[in-house]
């Protein structure tokens, strides 16, 4: 069973489709990339996903319960964590209760039950008492919480445990980014959803969070992830899904994937031979079609590389990336 | 039925005008402008004195008006909007009731409390229509209501500087871009909606051959309803809304009774803004083009106060009395404790859960009602009554708030407004409950075991004993994981919720908690004053309580208290700055919100 | 957070607590209340042997003109009262202490007279909540409070130290019910009334009494404080036929609701209760109000001697001719100074010597005595009318 099965999800804003009968999976420790140029419908698809949007059609399973039409903090309470494309932590609060937050989903079963009955009056009330009380159940729980926060946060190196108390507005927004992950390791997802975890990162950066991410996988997590960033999206992906104009357009391990005509035909124009100039140009207006940057020649991107070789200059693909996304 | 609904069309052709004006600025600027009642009467006090002083015929003093209002727009510009550019919507909202409040109190201060006759030296000439008839100033203000709208509409859709007026409202930063200068656009509207302002308000000042300093606040609450009605920044809606609503007002008048008209416009202001608040003619349930990240509340965190220096000022407060015998002084500081529960209770919602809250009024009052109701018709001995009290308020208080709590930023607010009023208004039209008008008198004072609080000392003990209750509770609360929970509702209502935080839960949470201290606070009222009325709870309480909470610090408990000690005790010992204190307030909550967001007592600026 | 930033904070906090601290305890050795007006007539300090009187009422805020016309009063009261050798050979005089007339700031105000030795007696408040939110506090501490415009049936309820000498909505509205029932001859009345403890009582009252003399009421309507558009409740009014519509309004809204009469095609008499009589109601309602009908306590063409030579002095020291407000607050000083005169200064002696007293002299009552509620017996009433711009006596 998958961890996460999405069925026919559509979505319309206006005249607008914004998600057409868009399906994927992702097992257990997988790790599946979402690629496409802007206004694909990617961050479209994880709203639905995350019961930020509502879907017009189609249906989210986590771990076979259906979970579409469920306010977004039940789905979150049901072990979906994201992070957001341009990084969204809470500024006035420290690193340390950041990632505590995401842990909120855990406090709230334990302190606030019943969710249901009367509209959750009764499990409010006795999250209120609990609060004012402080019983000692709840230290140990606050206590065990901080120790998993600074054990998700080492992570990170020394980047952000000497940094603990500090509110996160003073981070650097490398390190915002990083809150934000934790804080969604925090929630102990059964699947993380990752929307351009490195937009905006410099090289090193990039290269730290690909790092991180690898360390995710070698520790189970599944991954749903979105990323511009061709060459990480080979380095960390299992199945890449390529999406235009909202629906899927291409599927399959990222050799496939990069060596589809499909993809070529979308990203890059009629023939290789005008890619150079198209390239250039989407290059220009921003359009992530360089997909050159398998060229950097990290291992599973060669097959990209050999299918747009000529018209990349690895170098540019960084820069050019970052422009894209930055915000 | 046909004169009450021409009597419905008349009194809406004046809400036409005042509803206009708030939405065309709306629609500009993004922003439920609080100073518009402000500039609306100062305009008609222009207008009265060109007539009366100066015996200027009807063009000319248009002219006048007209003029004096744009200057006015301006000024608020400058002064309310333009410093707080990046700053969101939110705070937008305070500025401009700063704003507001210090023009009214102004005027009072200048022009003198007492209405002025403003007899009209034009020509009225009355048509009968119906039963009844109506007039040539009628007619007048029709025609300008729908001119002003026409010339408007068309100004921005057809006007390349209306298209400025409008790319600047849906994107600032683009405009800016495209090479608009987004500074004079935002001052041309504002001059748009002061001139029109000022213009109605001389209109309604010639029909009711008055004008009086507080003729803007009901005006802009009716204006408001008319134009969220026809939807905000939807020109000829709002002149649609306004005739709903004077329709709606009438008609209920004639069923229900003239007491229950503002009830009526209410019930309308919230059944709008909770099911359609995109107006009724927009497609279906809009989303309100709201920011949804945390934009009001300003950078920086309270100051954490040493607990040997709280410990000191709780052991100065306690052994007071010991020392000081003078019982005025008892009083006052046990007024200021009181102050200090509702600003502690406000600080819950406002500083720690980020949501405005404008009718803070109406838990004190439910606390209080509860209370004297308990005690004086059901013969509930005071203790149980302290102790039920807050729960009856909590649980009404919520009841009541919930449907609200989907709303943001100012729609919430403008909503708080609403059940604050509405709240007193149920108290005046249930004398079955709460003896209407004539308030529940001869309330027991406090008693305790037997043993009944009377001293201006025993008072003050009962009322500091209350506080440190009220501040441990809430300090828990705020530093418990409900605490951080409300945070984070307050920072970024979307990343909240996408980790679980439901946002309906915990904003429930905050106002129950809020009412809940807040009542006893009623309580303690109920029973010092022993003689409580509808009008004891007023608007201008609600503001009172929140220029202590911006003034000592949001999301400070400690802060709070503060400025409520400081807002009690100064102006008794400056007694002579009695007249001016509500624009003191006024001057200060601007002076704050501009310079030192974070309160008095904060460590970031 | 800089560490400078911190301390300075945390000085400004103690500062702030020190202050009010310092203060309460700097107030608790004054002897004299702070806060005194000083403006011209009113004698603001209280010399060693003079008699002191609390007031308080409002001198800012929405009700402050009655404060000032209080003031008057009371000066006037006061030149007379110390011409003729003071109170017990001693002066007279009074401290006004501004309230807004809001209930939230009498019973500080109270606490503060409460605690000041010298004085003997209170006057006020000018609105009823603010006076009964202050009221426990006089009784608790046996200080006479004399309420001198608090027509709240209620009001001397509160305990035996509580006294007025102002008309009492049980006598001012059933006046008004005879006024147009027998004096006028209406017998189908429209009610209209402001919603507020006062216009709800002396509705009631009103419709009490009219209905015993054999009227029926067609129409009782409520209205709020704060309305300005009276059309819909007027037609309503309208359609249930009166020969007579009934106000109680104060005279903002009497003069507004008398400007709208016309526009919905009613045409009857109007009949509105006492408050309305103020210049202001003609000011404010011009043509509209004239033939309209009221009563009042007080008429400066009041042929009885005790009110004409009032207001021949008023006149001559102010200029301007005295109204209601003017006539309680003179009368209320001259009642307290007489009682005192006789039973000496103290505040027991004086609550006794209330009850006791007997011919009183008044403006406004002519010769009277305290009933059993602890207000003046046999209130003087007279009928006007609005003829040619300006308030006339009316004799049916």
């Amino acid at each position: 069973m998958s961890v996460l099965s999405v069925r026919n999800l559509t979505k319309r804003f206006g005249g607008l489709d914004a998600v057409k009968s868009v399906s994927l999976a992702v097992g257990a420790g997988e790790t599946v990339s979402i690629i496409g140029p802007n206004g694909a419908g990617k961050t479209t698809l994880f709203q639905l996903i995350t019961g930020a949007e509502r879907p017009d059609g189609g249906e989210v399973y986590l771990e076979g319960e259906r979970i579409d039409g469920l306010p977004a903090h039940a789905i979150a309470a049901r072990g979906i964590a994201r992070t957001f494309q341009n990084g969204r932590v809470y500024g006035n609060l420290t690193v340390l209760e950041n990632v505590l937050l995401g842990a909120h989903a855990r406090l709230q079963a334990e302190f606030g039950r019943p969710a249901r009955p009367l509209g959750g009056v009764l499990g409010a009330i006795r999250e209120v008492i609990a609060a004012v009380a402080r019983p000692s159940r709840l230290r140990r729980m606050e206590a065990a919480l901080v120790e998993e926060a600074r054990e998700i946060l080492s992570l990170f190196g020394d980047r952000l445990l000497p940094r603990l108390h500090q509110p996160a507005y003073s981070l650097s927004y490398a390190n915002r980014r990083r809150t934000e992950l934790a804080r969604a390791l925090a929630l102990r997802p059964k699947i993380l959803l990752l929307d351009e975890p490195t937009a905006g990162m410099n090289p090193t950066e990039t290269e730290e969070m690909t790092d991180v991410i690898k360390q995710l996988q070698a520790r189970g997590h599944a991954i749903l992830l979105i990323e511009h960033k061709l060459d990480l999206v080979s380095a960390v992906s299992h199945r890449v899904v390529a999406l235009e104009a909202g629906q899927v357009l291409v599927e399959g391990t990222p050799e496939a994937v990069w060596s589809d005509p499909r993809l070529v035909e979308a990203y890059v124009g009629r023939s290789a031979g005008q890619s150079r100039g198209h390239a250039a140009g989407d290059a220009a207006a921003g359009t992530p079609a360089k997909a050159s940057g398998g060229a950097a020649g990290k291992a599973p991107g060669d097959a990209a590389g050999d299918v747009l070789g000529e018209a990349a200059v690895p170098g540019a693909l960084v820069p050019l990336s970052r422009r894209a996304t930055v915000h | 039925m046909l004169d009450q609904l021409i009597n419905g069309l008349v009194v809406g052709n004046l809400y036409a005008l005042t509803a206009v004006g708030i939405t065309q600025i709306y629609g500009v600027a993004g922003v439920i402008n609080f100073a518009h009642g402000s500039i609306y009467m100062v305009g008609a006090f222009v207008g009265w004195m060109a007539v009366t002083w100066f015996g200027l015929p009807l063009l000319p003093t248009l002219a006048v008006v007209l003029l004096a209002s744009a200057l006015l727009g301006l000024a608020v510009e400058r002064v309310a909007i333009r410093p707080f550019g990046g700053s969101g919507r939110t705070v937008l909202l305070l500025s401009t009731i700063a704003a507001g409040l210090i023009l009214e109190q102004a005027a009072q201060l200048i022009w003198g409390p007492e209405t002025k006759a403003f007899h009209s030296p034009f020509a009225d000439v009355r048509f009968r229509v119906g039963g009844g008839s109506i007039g040539t100033l009628d007619l007048l203000i029709l025609a300008v209501g729908l001119s002003t709208a026409l010339v408007l509409w068309l100004f921005l859709k057809r006007s390349r500087l209306g298209w400025a007026v409008r790319a600047t409202a849906q994107d600032r930063e683009a405009a800016l871009q495209m090479g608009v200068d987004v500074n004079q656009v935002s001052r041309l509207s504002f001059a748009m909606a002061g001139a029109l302002a000022g213009v109605s308000g001389l209109l309604v000042g010639l029909y009711y051959h008055s004008v009086y300093h507080t003729m803007g606040f009901s005006a802009s609450l009716k204006g408001f309803t008319a134009a969220l009605l026809g939807g905000l920044g939807n020109i000829p809606g709002a002149i649609l809304g306004a005739y709903l609503l004077g329709t709606a007002e009438a008609l209920g008048v004639a069923w229900l009774g003239s007491s229950w008209r503002d009830l009526i416009g209410i019930a309308l202001l919230i059944g709008v803004l909770l099911f359609r608040p995109g107006g009724l003619f927009a497609a279906a349930r809009q989303l309100l083009p709201e920011p949804t990240a945390g934009t009001f509340i300003p950078i920086g965190r309270p100051l954490q106060i040493p607990r040997w220096a709280l410990l000191a000022a709780a052991a100065a407060a306690v052994t007071l009395p010991l020392v000081v015998r003078n019982g005025y002084w008892l009083q006052v500081l046990a007024t200021a404790w009181i102050f200090g529960l509702l600003a502690v209770s406000l600080n819950l919602i406002t500083g720690t859960a980020g949501q405005i809250s404008l009718g803070h009024a109406g838990f004190l009052a439910m606390g209080a009602y509860a209370s004297a109701i308990l005690t004086s018709r059901l013969q509930v001995p005071f203790l149980l009554a302290l102790l039920l009290s807050p729960v009856i308020a909590a649980a009404i208080g919520v009841l009541i708030c919930y449907p609200a709590l989907r709303l943001r930023g100012q729609y919430l607010a403008v909503a708080t407004i609403g059940l604050g009023q509405g709240i007193a208004l149920v108290a005046l039209n249930w004398p079955a409950l709460t003896r209407g008008p004539l308030g529940i008198s001869n309330i027991a004072p406090p008693s305790l075991f037997g043993y009944e609080i009377t001293s201006a000392a025993g008072f003050y003990w009962l009322t500091l004993a209350l506080l440190i209750g009220g501040i441990w509770v809430a300090e828990r609360l705020s530093g418990s994981y409900l605490g951080r929970a409300l945070r984070a509702v307050r920072e970024d209502e979307v990343a909240a919720r996408a980790y679980g935080v439901g946002l309906e839960r915990y904003k429930s949470i905050a106002f129950g908690a809020s009412a809940f201290i807040a009542a006893f606070a009623g309580v303690l009222l109920a029973h010092s004053y022993t003689y409580i009325a509808p009008d004891t709870f007023t608007h201008a309480l609600s503001l009172q309580v929140l220029t202590m909470v911006v003034l000592g610090g949001l999301d400070s408990t400690i802060g709070v208290v503060a400025g409520a000690l400081a807002l009690i005790t100064i102006p008794e010992s400056a007694r002579f700055l009695a007249e001016y204190r509500f624009l003191v307030y006024g001057v200060l909550l601007l002076l704050m919100l501009r310079f030192r967001p974070r309160g008095l007592l904060s460590a970031a600026s | 957070m800089s560490l400078r930033g911190a301390l300075r904070a945390r000085v400004l906090l103690a500062g702030v607590l020190t202050i009010a601290v310092v203060m309460a305890g700097c107030t608790s050795k004054a002897s004299t209340p702070p806060g005194t007006e000083g403006a011209a007539g009113a004698q603001t300090t209280a010399s060693q042997d003079g008699v002191l009187i609390g007031v308080m009422g409002p001198l800012t805020g929405d009700s402050a003109e009655y404060g000032k016309i209080w003031r008057r009063g009371f000066d006037l009261a006061l030149e007379e009262i110390n011409a003729a050798g003071g109170v017990q050979g001693r002066p007279l005089s009074y401290v006004f202490e501004d309230t807004q007339t809001d209930p939230k700031q009498t019973p500080a105000v109270a606490q503060k007279f409460v605690a000041n030795e010298k004085i003997v007696a209170v006057i006020g408040d000018f609105s009823s909540p603010a006076s009964m939110a202050a009221s426990p506090i006089y009784q608790r501490a046996g200080l006479v409070q004399l309420g001198i415009t608090n027509s709240h049936p209620d009001f001397t309820k509160a305990g035996d130290y509580i006294w007025s000498n102002s008309g009492s909505q049980e006598d001012d509205a059933p006046f008004l019910a005879t006024l147009a029932v027998e004096d006028l001859g209406k017998k189908r009345l429209a009610v209209l009334h402001m919603n507020t403890d006062w216009g709800q009582t002396s509705a009631d009252l009103f419709i009490g009494k009219a209905e015993s003399l054999g009227a029926e009421i067609v129409l009782r309507e409520a209205y709020l404080l704060t309305e300005k558009d009276f059309r819909p409740v007027l037609t309503k009014a309208r359609d249930a036929n009166p020969d007579a519509l009934i106000l109680i309004s104060y005279y903002n809204d009497g003069a507004l609701i008398a400007q709208q009469i016309d526009d919905v095609g009613l045409d009857v008499t109007v009949v509105a209760i006492g408050s309305v009589y103020s210049p202001q109601f003609i000011n404010l309602g011009g043509e509209a109000v004239e033939g309209v009908y009221t009563s009042t306590r007080f008429h400066p063409a009041d042929p009885r001697p005790e009110a004409q030579e009032f207001v021949r002095k008023y006149r001559e020291r102010y200029g301007v001719e005295p109204n209601n407000f003017a006539a309680v607050a003179y009368d209320g000083m001259k009642i307290l100074a007489a009682v005192l005169n006789d039973v000496g200064v103290d505040r027991k002696a004086l609550r006794d010597g209330l009850e006791k007293a007997e011919n009183l002299q008044t403006v406004m009552y002519g010769t009277t005595s305290f009933g059993e509620d602890r207000r003046l017996r046999n209130p003087q009433y007279l009928r006007l009318v609005v003829r040619n711009g300006a308030f006339e006596i009316w004799k049916p």
